[in-house]
């Protein structure tokens, strides 16, 4: 029986444009967040030359670089990949699937509820509230939103499989199933947080859990969100591009299974070098290794696709951008694995190195992979030809020499800076460059880095010129094609126990959990399980060898039955983000305090941890001394060899601040004991570490007035704004909920305590500085004001940054489920010679 | 391709190529073997990962970070303590009066060195003061043009203060103590430092006999 249908068009239509939209605001913030890494003018000041002073500002909150770097981020993953990802997938998954979309008003909703939530997130972000924690820094309640509309999207997608009318998946809508279950796993564990107002939350993990559990969603981000289903895209528009066949379906199968299974445990590469637990850098860096081949599977596939097709490379602009997107993406999956091996890693990371490397994907592979499907659809879509070819082949190039000196200039800044950084001055015992010398060198490359930004965002505004004229030169357009319905019966048939219980998955099944005993089990055992794995993994091979033709009916089976499809997925993908993240919440939390517990925050320093999270600090500067040499002698204590920060140091932060790259220093030793007053008496609860409270004071009003040539930006806001100390008891208690050790205390002790703080800050102050707006205040007067600021609670948290008591560690005994305490070698549990323990 | 490709499922005898039955939406696919050097790349990080993890696990042949870096700093320690010791034999108030301040190559460096690490909060000008606007506010440090020195005004007494920070007992400006430049500085660009001041502020240390 056959019917006709008519493609939901118009949701692939408007999902396109609302991408080239966002792509270009994505973009322009990039650009302008680039620039304000050269001059600090560009987080503010500069209004009060376009407007020729009718603004005055030393820096606009909402324009700072800590607050926008997150926009940026969020807008290109989200609002643009999100956006074209669902273009390809609509259009795709009805043609592929042969039917209509199964709801159009989820479609709508869909669209409609997407776009609300990036609305939501550009004035949420700016406007500092964030959870920190990057890529997943909405607030809730937009993570709720987002999490709907997730399932609005996933039921309406599962739906129209049901409703197809081809009994067999094509390996696009696998990539597509990946995605969609994926990310929802990700993105729920990664923003499971406790509510302290309808703006504020505190996530349920903390310190290295928080760590692991974020670059497990993190690193997977980019692997399920902007890399699986752009795979999925290149399997349905690159052959149609190039009207040839797909290169090797079985290179489909392997390279499918194998990215989805491997992908997940890479996150630990992102805490290399850290005090993060040997064994979890070990599978990050290893898996990460081992991904190689399967990325480099879908390279192989999509440019071998265009075999024969090479032709049109010089005609078609499609072909082009689709041909150099999957060349980039070889580049960054090979780069990758590369960066993940520990000693590079030390190099690139927290360095500009990794930028780069995001970049070479984001603007290599999404962006031109986007930009072809833009070209491949608009004529389809408004059933006309493309407005201009030779438009679209300048954006190509404009594109492509952007991108080049974009990430030539990230590998130049980053290597530089980072054999800077690890240079030994002259007789070997001390470093040769301060932090701002580093940062002062790769300014060059920071300029060309805004200039290759700007050259992409110029590409693509020719892009959205090109497909505005398109659509104008045509008229919209909803395919319609003729399709012989399937009788229910012709598809997904399969039993669950035909689906589980089988050759193929029991054996491969075997294999892996004794692997993953190999890492668990104590000594002896361990051995014997690695033993058993490599019996069970040749088994694997001869079943295969003896019983081919079952192996692959059962998988050409599998893919006609989307349920035990999508089930397979999902336990391929739980099973490295369980196997890592389990353990570490359950067993290893009391051994990961290393001897050092973190001292509880006050009050003040609490509310001043928010405000350093609320500015986005995190954006520029670490809290974690990693395990290298000139690490610990650049941030660490004079004379204490083993000052790297250690796990049970930052064991009580929600979130954790251990940042993801340094444009400035580390801040991780920068707090200190209880200071003394001139008399010699201990203050109650002020601290001062490495500098002095003024020092912080005038540092924060203008940066360049400590260090010339600071980038950081004028935090003025910081001393007009009072801290919120009314919201305090309410946080605490959530805190105490998620297991801080606060002490008993009402609302009004809390307040008292913070007021007594700032008042302790804020007379070490007065006769030093004046409040900026009020400047004929002086002494008591002044004392009161200061004490309100936002700035006084700030410091209040810097003093604090990375105290900590000495407490007995478990460190010699053997935990269940950590590899790393039955790896008894001596020298591990005896101090190091010269250790000072203070 | 050179081969005419036979239409079926899956490729069976080596060297075949099959284009197979099935088509989705128009899209055809070969089944093509994997090419080896991708398998080999494959094999070969699988068998990385048994091997490295078993040498770090099963053997005690590589080192922890932790036991890395306590032995590199130790011995960094070390070679600091050593050039410490051998600049300190040779230096003493009169060789830095007399000998370092004079050089004029010495003096550059300090000042090189203190407008990189000590005029944030000591002033360029010694004055512990920087230009709020048109009034004076105060930095972090103490003045060093005021005749008073709180812990020694020898040379060598601000060798010391410089290379190990405020002492203990100090109470510090406000809190803030001096931080230990030691760790950054060597003994070598601390003594030039204080050649510098020597320079700067001659009426303090003119009263130093030379030896």
């Amino acid at each position: 029986m056959t019917s006709t249908i008519t493609y939901d068009d118009k949701s692939v239509r408007r999902f396109m444009i609302a991408s080239i939209f966002w792509g270009i605001i994505g973009m322009l913030v990039g650009v302008v967040i680039a620039t304000q890494l050269s001059w600090w003018q560009m987080n503010g000041k500069f209004l009060e030359w376009i407007t020729f002073g009718a603004i005055k500002a030393e820096g606009v909150s909402f324009l700072t670089f800590g607050r926008l770097r997150p926009l940026h981020t969020n807008a290109v993953i989200f609002a643009f990949v999100g956006n074209m990802m669902f273009a390809g997938i609509y259009y795709s998954t009805q043609r592929l699937c042969k039917t209509r979309t199964a709801s159009d008003l989820l479609s709508n909703i869909h669209f409609w509820g997407w776009q609300l939530i990036i609305v939501a997130a550009a004035i949420t972000l700016p406007a500092g509230l964030t959870r920190s924690k990057e890529y997943a820094e909405l607030i809730w309640p937009i993570n709720i939103a987002v999490v709907l509309m997730w399932v609005v999207f996933a039921v309406n997608f599962f739906w129209t499989l049901i409703k197809r009318n081809e009994p067999s998946l094509y390996v696009a809508l696998w990539f597509y199933i990946a995605t969609i279950v994926t990310v929802a796993m990700l993105y729920i564990v990664n923003h499971l947080s406790l509510p302290t107002s309808l703006i504020h939350s505190y996530p349920i993990f903390g310190g290295l859990q928080d760590g692991l559990v974020q670059w497990w969603y993190g690193h997977n981000a980019v692997a399920f969100f902007l890399t699986t289903p752009i795979l999925g895209i290149m399997y349905y528009f690159l052959p149609k591009a190039a009207n040839r066949p797909v290169y090797s379906y079985r290179l489909s199968i392997i390279h499918f299974w194998s990215l989805v299974f491997i992908y997940i445990w890479a996150g630990p590469h992102h805490l290399l070098n850290t005090d993060l637990p040997r064994w979890l850098q070990m599978l990050g860096m290893l898996f990460s290794l081992m991904l190689w081949a399967p990325s480099w599977g879908g390279m192989l596939n999509g440019l071998l696709t265009l075999r024969g097709a090479w032709d049109k490379l010089r005609t078609d602009p499609v072909i082009k951008f689709f041909a150099a997107g999957v060349t980039f993406y070889g580049m960054a999956t090979f780069e990758g694995p590369l960066l993940s091996i520990r000693p590079v890693n030390a190099i690139s990371h927290y360095t500009d190195w990794t930028i780069g490397h995001v970049h070479s994907g984001a603007l290599g592979w999404n962006g031109f992979m986007a930009a072809g499907l833009f070209y491949w659809l608009a004529p389809r879509l408004w059933k006309t030809k493309l407005w201009s070819t030779a438009l679209a082949n300048m954006h190509f190039w404009v594109g492509t020499v952007g991108i080049l000196i974009y990430i030539a200039a990230m590998w130049c800044a980053g290597i530089m800076q980072a054999l800077m950084l690890n240079q030994f001055a002259e007789g070997g015992t001390t470093l040769k460059y301060e932090f701002m010398e580093t940062l002062d060198s790769i300014q060059i490359f920071y300029i060309l880095r805004s200039f290759g930004g700007l050259l992409y965002l110029i590409g693509f505004i020719l892009c959205a010129y090109n497909i505005w004229k398109t659509a104008r030169s045509g008229v919209a357009h909803d395919e319609s094609v003729e399709v012989t319905l399937l009788e229910k019966k012709q598809k997904d048939g399969m039993t669950w126990g035909e689906s589980i219980f089988n050759d193929p998955l029991a054996h491969i099944f075997l294999a892996m959990t004794f692997a993953i005993l190999w890492f668990f089990l104590p000594p002896h055992a361990d051995k014997a399980a690695l033993l058993v794995a490599l019996l069970l993994s040749y088994k694997v091979y001869t079943a295969f060898r003896a019983d081919k033709a079952g192996w692959t009916n059962w998988h050409e089976r599998l893919i006609e039955n989307y349920l035990p499809f999508t089930v397979l997925v999902f336990v391929a993908v739980a099973i490295g983000g369980a196997v890592q993240i389990i353990p570490t919440l359950i067993v290893n939390r009391a051994k990961n305090i290393e001897g050092r517990l973190q001292e509880l925050y006050t009050p003040l320093e609490l509310a001043g941890r928010d405000i350093y999270v609320s500015e986005g600090c995190y954006n520029c500067h670490s809290q974690m001394i990693r395990t290298l040499v000139p690490e610990v002698m650049r941030y660490g204590r004079a004379g204490v060899v083993d000052d790297y920060s250690h796990l049970g140091e930052s064991l009580f932060d929600h979130p954790y601040q251990w940042g993801s790259k340094r444009t400035g220093p580390d801040l991780a030793r920068e707090g200190g004991p209880i200071a003394k007053d001139p008399a010699g008496n201990p203050y109650k609860y002020m601290r001062v570490g490495k500098r002095g409270n003024d020092w912080h004071y005038n540092h924060l009003l203008d940066p360049r007035a400590i260090t010339n040539n600071s980038n950081m930006p004028s935090y003025p806001w910081l001393f007009e704004k009072d801290t919120d100390i009314k919201s305090l008891p309410k946080k605490i208690a959530v805190q105490s909920m998620l297991g801080v050790p606060w002490p008993a205390m009402n609302q009004h002790e809390i307040r008292d305590m913070a007021l007594v703080q700032a008042d302790e800050i804020a007379s070490s102050l007065v006769g030093a500085v004046t409040l900026p707006g009020q400047p004929e205040l002086q002494g008591d007067e002044l004392r009161k004001e200061l004490a309100k600021k936002k700035v006084i609670a700030l410091i209040a948290y810097i003093q604090k940054l990375g105290t900590y008591r000495e407490v007995g560690d478990g460190k010699s005994k053997t935990i269940p489920l950590d590899p790393d305490s039955y790896r008894r070698v001596p020298a591990d549990d005896a101090p190091a010679p010269g250790a000072t323990k203070l | 391709m050179s081969q005419e490709p036979k239409r079926g499922h899956f490729a069976k005898e080596e060297g075949e190529i099959i284009l197979r039955e099935h088509e989705y939406d128009g899209i055809q696919e070969y089944d093509q073997k994997l090419p080896n050097w991708w398998l080999f790349t494959f094999y070969g990080a699988v068998v990385w990962f048994i091997v490295h993890w078993a040498v770090y696990y099963h053997t005690s042949t590589l080192k922890s970070d932790r036991q890395l870096v306590a032995e590199q700093l130790t011995a960094v320690q070390q070679a600091k303590a050593a050039e410490l010791e051998k600049t300190l034999a040779s230096l003493s108030n009169s060789v830095l009066v007399h000998e370092w301040a004079t050089k004029p190559e010495v003096t550059a460096a300090g000042e090189a060195v203190y407008l990189q690490n000590c005029s944030a909060c000591h002033a360029a000008d010694f004055s512990a003061t920087m230009n709020a606007g048109t009034v004076k506010v105060p930095l972090p440090g103490l003045p060093l043009n005021d005749g008073q020195w709180k812990f020694g005004g020898k040379p060598m007494d601000i060798f010391k203060l410089i290379n190990e920070g405020s002492p203990p007992e100090s109470t510090g400006h406000n809190g803030a103590k001096m931080q230990v430049w030691g760790q950054t500085l060597s003994p070598k660009q601390i003594a030039e430092v204080t050649a510098y001041l020597i320079t700067k502020l001659p009426d303090e240390f003119k009263e130093i006999p030379k030896e």
